[in-house]
């Protein structure tokens, strides 16, 4: 009961690592939420269903990524770079607009009506861990949450352009004074968070369905993940995410009537104990 | 017509600075205030439809609901994107009140009204010390919490979960009825006047030393906390403030409409005030509501075609990268510029 109690808040946690540590890689680069992520993540599950359809999940997995990285370039040159010198709020102002209109578009050309893919063979079906029959998918998903959890891990630790990122994200005046090139860095880190949402929207359809309403349901969770994470903290946005999936997961199993405000309970009460959040994220300004 | 009216009113004490002498332009400006407002409460409800009333009526809702989103931001820096878990809380409340607990018109009134600024004090005294990025998120998260709290399976019987709720009441409000509130003309009247009063609070407010402290505060914390201010409660008191003027907007609403629904707390609701307010231009208290007028009329003629909310999204990315004053702040800019022969700057 535990067991599977906690494989399958690790499950959910895995896609919401992907998507919390993509919005708060972006935010140690340029202070900004995008407030438009949810779109983002809508847009990598509905095209992974389409290309799912022609050419299979697999084939999904690799296409959307880049072509959500591709997005995520154009977000970059297209927003981000030239607002860079209007206050944070008025651009987090515009990527909420931006995130209508891509979900907007994406409800033009899907329609309204909730979709679903099916898992590729070998994943389907499940298996007996110490006498508990699991999901195979949603042992992937673990697999492929915690796994680019460590990447993501080793790529800011060991490679030089992770601890430029790190630096950046910490005090961002004195990286850039140290010979930094910013904007570079942000074009990484933009096209890297799109791709980890494309991921994450690709894995999402066999697990969830795929609906026009994921993206508000998502960045909301997303936002109270970051924020209980201590905004701007990759580590304690990883933590918030695991904390997150675990509180929704048990809350659905112990207190069903009210599951879907246990989130909120839970980013009240850690406001309330540690209003920076459990990570030290850096202070706005 | 009255959208011209009232842009023209809002241009007008810049004009009359350039063209008449300093003595005469206090009571001439207040004489034209006074003359629109007239106007504008009486020649509506004789010249137009019930149908350009209703969407009018509307469009005065959103405006104030609007105006407590663009205060909020003009002067604490803060956006607020839960503005509708107010408006439709306390709509809700008040159906809760008169049919479930079966209280008095006026007493369901004033209890939804008393709830709901508790419950804004409550939540404004956990969210408004942090910084505006983390405040934005916050009102969002608790703006979903609400609207998700409302279509609760335990709760159903009380708030009708998704269906929302009828509100028939009996007895009067302020001497109106439900069948007054009802008719689209008598409502103009009182939209108008909530209106104005709620435009004319948060103008003398803004004008205050509360508006003052806001404003530093909004500019730069750390110094006005060195320099001895509180910079807590200003800015508590301005959250409760605001909620205080979507509550009226929420409670108009209900008591003309008849009815409330779980969509009216939901996101799309508060984003439509923001945008109105973007809109209109968040900088004083004439831009917000017009805005609202402008929204409302604007979703009718997109809204039948399913595209109210791509109109939001590209007004939000038009209003703020090209337009950041709004129609009324960049309205006034063009009569000031050409008063003044140009040579003031405009930003």
């Amino acid at each position: 009961m535990i067991a599977l109690l906690i494989a399958n808040s690790l499950a959910l946690a895995s896609l919401l690592i992907m998507l919390a540590s993509g919005l708060a890689l972006i935010y140690g680069l340029r202070d900004v939420i995008n407030f438009g992520h949810g779109a983002i993540y809508m847009l990598g599950a509905y095209l992974g269903y389409t290309v799912a359809l022609v050419g299979g999940f697999w084939l999904a997995l690799i296409v959307v990524p880049i072509l959500l990285a591709l997005l995520g370039i154009a977000f970059e040159y297209l927003a981000l770079r030239p607002l860079q010198n209007r206050s944070h709020i008025e651009v987090a102002l515009v990527t909420l607009g931006l995130g209508i209109i891509l979900g907007q578009i994406i409800i033009y050309f899907y329609g309204g009506v909730a979709r679903s893919v099916d898992a590729p063979h070998i994943l389907s079906g499940s298996v007996t861990v110490l006498n508990l029959s699991y999901p195979v998918y949603r042992i992937f998903l673990i697999v492929m949450g915690l796994g680019s959890c460590a990447l993501l891990a080793l790529w800011l630790r060991f490679t030089p352009s992770g601890l430029y990122v790190r630096a950046v994200s910490q005090d961002p005046s004195v990286a850039r004074m140290m010979g930094i090139n910013a904007d570079r860095l942000s074009l990484l880190v933009t096209s890297l968070s799109a791709a980890f949402a494309g991921v994450a929207g690709v894995l999402a359809g066999p697990y969830l369905s795929i609906d026009p309403g994921m993206d508000v349901t998502m960045i909301v969770d997303c936002l109270i993940i970051v924020v209980i994470g201590g905004t701007g903290s990759i580590g304690g946005a990883i933590v918030a995410a695991l904390l997150f999936g675990l509180v929704q997961v048990a809350g659905s199993v112990f207190l069903p009537n009210i599951a879907s405000l246990v989130p909120y309970i839970l980013l009240m009460v850690v406001l309330l104990v540690a209003p920076r959040g459990i990570g030290r994220g850096r202070v706005l300004n | 017509m009255n959208n011209r009216t009232t842009t023209a009113a809002s241009a007008r004490p810049s004009t009359l600075g350039a063209l008449g002498s300093r003595s005469m332009r206090v009571p001439l400006t207040i004489a034209a205030v006074a003359i629109l407002f007239l106007v504008g409460a009486v020649a509506p409800t004789r010249l137009a439809g019930d149908f350009v009333l209703r969407l009018g009526n509307e469009g005065l809702l959103l405006g104030m609901l609007a105006l407590s989103v663009a205060f909020l931001m003009s002067q604490a820096g803060l956006v607020a994107l839960g503005a509708a878990s107010i408006y439709g809380g306390t709509g809700l409340l008040f159906a809760i009140a008169l049919g479930e607990w079966n209280l008095t018109p006026m007493a369901a009134m004033c209890v939804s009204f008393l709830i709901i600024v508790v419950y804004a004090t409550i939540l404004g005294a956990l969210i408004v010390r942090t910084n505006p990025l983390a405040f934005m998120m916050l009102t969002l998260a608790a703006g979903e919490m609400i609207s998700h709290g409302v279509l609760l399976e335990a709760l159903r019987d009380y708030t009708g979960g998704a269906d929302g709720l009828v509100v028939r009441f009996k007895g009067s409000i302020f001497g109106m009825d439900s069948a007054d509130f009802a008719d689209p003309a008598r409502f103009w009247l009182v939209a108008w006047v909530a209106a104005w009063l709620a435009g004319l609070a948060l103008w003398a407010i803004g004008r205050s030393r509360l508006g003052a402290v806001l404003r530093a505060v909004r500019e730069n914390e750390e110094r006005m906390r060195f320099s001895g201010f509180d910079t807590y409660l200003p800015r508590l008191t301005a959250y409760v403030l605001v909620n205080i003027v979507a509550a009226v907007a929420g409670l108009l609403h209900v008591l003309n409409a008849g009815f409330v629904s779980p969509e009216s707390l939901g996101l799309s609701v508060s984003i439509n005030a923001l945008v109105a307010a973007l809109m209109g231009g968040i900088a004083g208290s004439v831009g917000p509501i017009l805005g609202g007028l402008i929204f409302s009329f604007a979703q009718d003629e997109f809204g039948a075609r399913g595209l109210t909310q791509l109109l939001t999204g590209f007004a939000i990315v038009l209003f703020i990268v090209v337009f950041p004053r709004g129609v009324v702040g960049g309205l006034w800019s063009a009569v000031q510029a050409r008063a003044f022969g140009g040579r003031r700057e405009t930003s």
